[in-house]
């Protein structure tokens, strides 16, 4: 499969031999290796991944327009079958499925991408400095730290964390979330960077009057995208999962819909005694296919850190 | 002899640091944490016993509203007693034996399949690896891929509503039936009747972890020149895939194994949950609906203890077994 | 019959997202009992690939495609992995070229001996014990390590456990894959001398593969010599050496020369070996064969006898055997090709220049903590000597001899624990390179710059050549927009990557190895540096090319006033380069002197140490090149 990658780059032409086979050695560098999203669109996996991806996010984004109803309210008659008015039926308390489910969308969406953006920038600060400055007492500390966030098990800490807020809000999930689930991601990008920092090139761009931030920006920074884009959809299906299990629990924000609210819900009002089986499984449903396409978007970027590993398709 | 003392240090100073952050987490909102609590559960149970609020300030160090440096000693100073306060929930029961109660449940069940999931998630991940890209490969390795996207506990509520509700095979809660849990051959049956469900949705999701950490690292070690070495040796492929490959890529599973077995303190909070179940985890669970806080912040300093524990074994372990790390210094 | 007869033997590899290639491609050859064959070829030749199939370890992608492989008249290719068990390490065993990794990292070494002999042999218990010691004596390593892990061998022991482990029964065909490659000069000598010996008491055959013609030449009775996939010639060692006939061949033994000569010339070969991937007309060699005829670039040449050895080349054989009609160039065992060309009476101008960097009474010594202890350990100890403007100097060494350490100060990324550095710039400072603060330091390596070991590591690969050099020319120059692509195209065209155009929005992983290093030069070139620190700049390029990067530096030095310090471990291409050899053991300069100087009459006995270590299989030889004198 994926005929539409190119050559390695080691696939020169021919070679010089004269002045007239300087020209072929110059056609043969312009035969340019395949860009990041053409690696990513070759992998069937990754395609697929990218396709059920931008779909939730335009559920997200038009879910006013998707959506039948308000999926907050609950003023519908209770235990409706589906129907063309309630398109996958109503709760015990008389709220409509189908809005609920476009409606838990976005939170869980939100929550993936803040949670997956705040914990990915906290393990970049972390692992970076502490990568850069290796060997120096901030790395000591900061690796303590790490070492110390990577042992304590996350969702008693997160649930103990939430357990003693009022706050029940989307914002305060995706900050205890964030808060922890950077450290595996933060050694990650330590061992990378003191990888890359022992690089000659790195080096070669002090000699070429660089500025450390130029350097760690504009030298490093790329060539670690790869992780760090697998690393943001690591923590992104981390903290979707985590709000599911946060809310199936309770500790959720009462004021929207989520899918893990509607699961607790079903469970507390008795959906499995009832045999609504509609209420239990559609937002499982919506949870599963979301982390499925996070999970296959990484198989992509996996195969741009690792080139060896487009081999298998 | 530098790494054992090094792990040792480390062990000391998380624990340390893990007493601290559970001291503290209530007091990271503005005010007097007794007050705020106080005020919580004022709205939860309408007249408070001062039993309850006896034991809350005990629990936060607190007897005679000490200065906070005091506060600390005098927490630290109950701990070492193992005096963790007095649950709310089942008041006037002690934390440590509402702890005490729920452990042996969790124990069995969560550790008996952990260790299955283990051994079976290592061998299919190693096989998986040896016969890399064969049918068995893929058909293991997108089996566990799916099965990994599932969250755990929708897992467990389909499989409690099909077999639980609709077929109604098995008990739909609770871990048994029997009036008086005691070792008699009735009590054990009914008890491993009960655990039938959540053990199942544990034992389908517990091995995807060891399948794929196992088939990468295994994948990595066979493209090892020591490998491509016992090939040229003549060493017969059984032997290669075991004494080799497999042996070299367990030992990172040996720190993840003894991690998992320390977090088990925590239980599963959502499968427990799901099922009813009286371990630890459902504990938890009931512990955050009553703001039970003295038996929340000890659930919380058992697991973490536990981990550490279990973190210092598997450091010590895997300086025995793998003679490099004893010299790596960090 | 031959011990090991291989025909018609093609590995083609057959990767899913790339076009397939034949790595190995139709090779014929034999090798007799107790035999020493020397194989010879470069960065993708195919030589380990051969390697592996010889041994039937190839894997996927690649696999046998055709031909054969017999071994005592048996084929091995058709042989199933039950049928092959016996003769693996009892008739056949090897030594890898990653020898850090070929021992398992968490078994003792004696287990890892224990596993090949009982195997293979009745030896048991103590028995065994008994021979791994008689091993360990064979290549010199003590008893005690036997029960050593990996890690706590050096690099030269692990790969002397290695032999030691390949030999352990009595093997009768051993394969040694770049044996060497990676180690110290001195200890590669070692064991390569060790390997000789053992050879001449046990009389096993050996197929040793390397990119380094002279310890080929040096050990080998009968040298195939590999390109692109093919053996273009066979031929006795002592033979090759004076009357090679093939023109890779003749490349390959023009890329040395003999150092104690007054005037040396050294040969490259321009270009690049073919994509093996792509449809191939002709010789494959005919694109860089400065001898080619009009049939090298239509009609493939087979491999067919001459003058008692094989030679794939319709030139050669031409020239044998005239065809009415067809003119060659005439015979010569020269490479025609370019040369470089360096002579005493250059160094001796240069030395007459001003010293413009002075190293005064310098140590370093860094601090260690091994737990609760400090260890200071002397890299440098009291060195002293100057750089002179327009000139080349080399800095000699081993590994560990801390000519790195001196470098980096040098450059300022490390500061003297004592002593002075003094740079006088060309607009008259005097500048104090030790006590530098960030700022300043910037300053200075607008004058001074480097060019690095591996041109793989020294590039960003995520940048392009363009984005590389314009950034010392904005830093430094303060160039921009029209004025800096010009000045990019420059100095792309300096290192004569040309056209321009066609480079500058290219990465570096579209380049070879050798247009890499020319990139790095050119942005060491960008700021117009007044000193150019080269480290190792050649010892990561295939032997062919390396003098074409000589050249080029030492065009600059000729063209501009840019002075190099040329950093080395290689005593032959310091004298190729420099004007002036300083020679550093133990971190004191045991000998300096200008080059031609110390390459003939060394005054220090390390220095005659390294020379020895050089192999020179020419130094014998009547060459042209010789006779300068």
């Amino acid at each position: 499969m994926s005929t539409g990658v190119t050559q390695p780059a080691s696939s020169s032409d021919l070679p010089v031999g004269g002045p007239e086979l300087a020209e072929a050695e110059a056609q043969a560098v312009e035969a340019a290796g395949p860009r990041w999203w053409q690696i990513i669109w070759a992998n069937r996996k990754a395609k697929v991944g990218v396709v059920i991806l931008s779909l939730y996010v335009l559920v997200a984004l038009f879910a006013p327009w998707v959506a039948p109803y308000q999926g907050t309210r609950t003023d519908f008659e209770a235990l409706l079958e589906p129907s063309a008015e309630h398109w996958l039926g109503t709760t015990t308390s008389g709220g409509d499925i189908a809005s609920q489910l476009i409606w838990g969308t976005r939170v869980s969406l939100l929550v993936g991408l803040f949670g997956g953006l705040f914990a990915t920038a906290i393990a970049l600060v972390i692992g970076m400095i502490s990568g850069y400055f290796e060997g120096t007492w901030i790395d000591e500390v900061l690796s303590f730290l790490t070492n110390v966030a990577l042992v304590v098990p996350i969702l008693p800490l997160i649930i103990t964390l939430m357990a003693y807020t009022e706050d029940r809000s989307i914002w305060f999930t995706i900050f205890v979330i964030a808060i922890t689930s950077w450290a595996g991601a933060a050694r990650a990008k330590r061992s990378q960077i003191i990888t890359l920092r022992n690089r000659d090139f790195v080096t070669a761009a002090k000699f070429s009057g660089e500025r450390s931030w130029t350097i760690v920006f504009r030298e490093i920074m790329p060539g670690m995208s790869s992780l760090i884009m697998a690393g943001f959809f690591g923590a992104a299906t981390g903290a979707v999962g985590a709000e599911a299990g946060l809310s199936f629990l309770g500790l959720g924000d009462t004021s929207s819909v989520s899918w893990g609210t509607m699961l607790y819900q079903a469970n507390q009002q008795g959906a499995l005694a009832q045999g609504l089986w509609i209420w239990l499984v559609v937002p499982g449903i919506a949870l599963a296919v979301l982390i499925t396409s996070f999970t296959f978007v990484n198989f992509g970027i996996d195969l741009l850190s690792n080139p060896h590993l487009r081999e298998d398709g | 002899m530098r790494y054992f003392l090094r792990r040792i240090g480390f062990f000391i100073a998380t624990l340390w640091a893990a007493v601290t952050l559970n001291f503290i987490i209530p007091r990271l909102q503005p005010g007097d944490p007794a007050e705020i609590m106080f005020k919580k559960l004022q709205g939860k149970d309408a007249e408070l016993d001062p039993a309850k609020i006896e034991a809350l300030r005990a629990m936060l160090g607190d007897p005679a509203g000490a200065n906070l440096w005091d506060q600390y000693w005098n927490y630290l100073g109950s701990l070492a007693r193992g005096d963790f306060g007095i649950s709310y929930t089942y008041f006037p029961y002690e934390v440590k034996t509402v702890i005490g109660v729920a452990l042996p449940w969790t124990l069995v069940l969560v550790g008996v399949t952990l260790i299955i999931s283990f051994v079976v998630g290592t061998l299919l991940g190693a096989f998986a690896a040896w016969r890399r890209n064969s049918r068995f490969d893929s058909f293991v390795t997108l089996g566990s891929t799916f099965i990994g996207t599932l969250p755990s506990f929708w897992l467990a509520l389909l499989i409690l509503f099909a077999f639980g509700y609709v077929l109604g095979w098995f008990p739909t809660a609770g871990g048994y039936d029997a009036s008086t849990p005691g070792w008699n051959g009735e009590f054990l049956a009914d008890a491993l009747y009960h655990s039938v469900l959540p053990a199942s949705v544990l034992l389908i999701t517990g091995p995807i972890g060891w399948i794929l950490g196992m088939r990468n690292t295994m994948i990595m070690n066979l493209g090892e020149d020591y490998v491509r070495l016992a090939r040229a040796k003549g060493v017969p492929d059984a032997q290669i895939a075991l004494r080799y490959a497999a042996r070299n890529a367990l030992l990172p599973s040996i720190t993840g194994l003894a991690l998992a077995l320390g977090s088990m303190l925590g239980g599963q909070i959502l499968i427990e949950q799901v099922f009813d179940y009286p371990g630890l985890g459902r504990l938890t669970a009931q512990a955050i609906d009553n703001k039970d806080y003295p038996l929340l912040q000890a659930l919380l300093l058992f697991t973490i203890v536990g981990v550490l524990v279990a973190n210092l074994i598997a450091d010590v372990l895997y300086g025995i077994l793998d003679p490099r790390a004893r010299k790596v210094t960090s | 019959m031959a011990l090991l007869e291989v025909n018609n033997l093609s590995v083609r590899y057959e990767p899913k997202l790339h076009r397939p290639l034949t790595a190995v491609d139709d090779v014929s050859f034999s090798i007799a009992e107790g035999e020493f064959v020397g194989l010879i070829g470069e960065s993708g030749s195919g030589k380990s690939t051969l390697a592996n199939a010889l041994l039937r370890l190839t894997e996927r992608p690649a696999r046998i495609s055709g031909g054969s492989i017999a071994f005592d008249g048996r084929d091995l290719v058709t042989m199933n992995e039950d049928e092959l068990r016996p003769y693996r390490w009892r008739d056949i065993s090897t030594v890898f070229q990653s020898s850090m990794n070929a021992l398992n990292p968490v078994v003792r070494v004696i287990d890892q001996f224990r596993d090949a002999i009982e195997l293979h042999s009745d030896l048991r218990g103590d028995a065994v014990v008994d021979r791994v010691k008689q091993l360990f004596g064979m290549v010199m390593i003590e008893e005690k390590f036997i029960t050593a892990y990996p890690h706590e061998l050096s690099g030269g022991m692990k790969q002397r456990v290695n032999l030691a482990l390949a030999l352990a029964n009595k093997p009768r065909f051993v394969l040694l894959d770049e044996p060497t490659t990676g180690l110290d000069v001195v200890v590669q000598r070692s064991i390569l001398e060790a390997v000789r010996t053992l050879q001449a008491e046990q009389h096993f055959a050996v197929l040793f593969i390397s990119h380094d013609m002279g310890t080929v030449l040096d050990l080998s009775d009968r040298i195939l010599v590999m390109y692109a996939g093919r053996i273009v010639e066979e031929h006795d060692s002592a033979d090759l050496m004076r009357n090679p006939l093939h023109p890779y061949s003749k490349g390959l033994m023009g890329s040395y020369g003999d150092p104690r000569a007054q005037t040396v010339r050294i040969t490259y070969v321009p270009g690049r070996p073919p994509d093996l991937s792509a449809e191939l007309t002709g010789c494959r060699f005919a694109p860089r064969c400065p001898e080619r005829i009009e049939r090298c670039l239509s009609v493939d040449p087979e491999l067919l006898p001459l003058d008692g050895a094989r030679v794939a080349c319709h030139v050669a054989q031409l020239q044998a055997h005239p065809e009415p009609g067809v003119t060659v160039p005439p015979r010569s065992p020269a490479f025609a090709g370019p040369e470089f060309v360096k002579s005493d009476d250059e160094s001796k101008q240069a030395l007459a220049q001003e010293a413009f960097v002075s190293v005064d009474g310098v140590s370093k010594v860094f601090r260690t903590r091994n737990g609760m202890k400090f260890a200071d350990f002397t890299a440098i100890d009291d060195v002293s000597f100057d750089l002179r403007r327009g000139a080349v100097t080399a800095l000699v060494g081993q590994s560990g001899s801390g000519k790195s350490t001196l470098a980096r100060m040098i450059t300022g990324v490390e500061k003297p624990t004592s002593g002075t550095i003094t740079f006088h710039s060309l607009d008259g400072e005097a500048l104090e390179v030790g006590g530098m603060r960030s700022g300043a330091l910037r300053d200075y390596r607008k004058r001074v710059q480097m060019v690095f070991q591996d041109p793989y590591s020294s590039l960003n690969p995520t940048k392009t050549l363009g984005y590389i050099l314009s950034r010392p020319l904005r830093n430094f120059g303060r160039l921009s927009g029209a004025e800096l692509t010009k000045r990019v195209d420059e100095l792309l065209e300096i290192v004569a990557l040309t056209p321009a155009s066609r480079f500058r929005n290219r990465y570096a992983y579209e380049l070879s190895g050798g247009q890499r290093q020319r990139v790095v030069i050119a942005r060491a070139l960008a700021s117009n540096p007044e000193l150019i620190v080269a480290d190792e700049p050649i010892s990561s390029l295939d032997v062919s090319i390396r003098a074409e990067i000589l050249e080029l530096l030492h065009n600059l030095v000729q063209d501009s006033d840019v002075s190099i310090l040329y950093i080395t471990h290689d005593l032959l291409s310091a004298r190729m380069l420099a004007d002036e050899v300083i020679v550093l053991s133990g971190g004191r300069v045991v000998e300096q002197g200008r080059a031609l100087q110390v390459i003939r009459d060394p005054q220090d006995a390390y220095t005659r140490k390294l020379l020895d270590a050089i192999p020179n299989p020419f130094a014998d030889l009547d060459r042209p090149a010789a006779a300068g004198e």
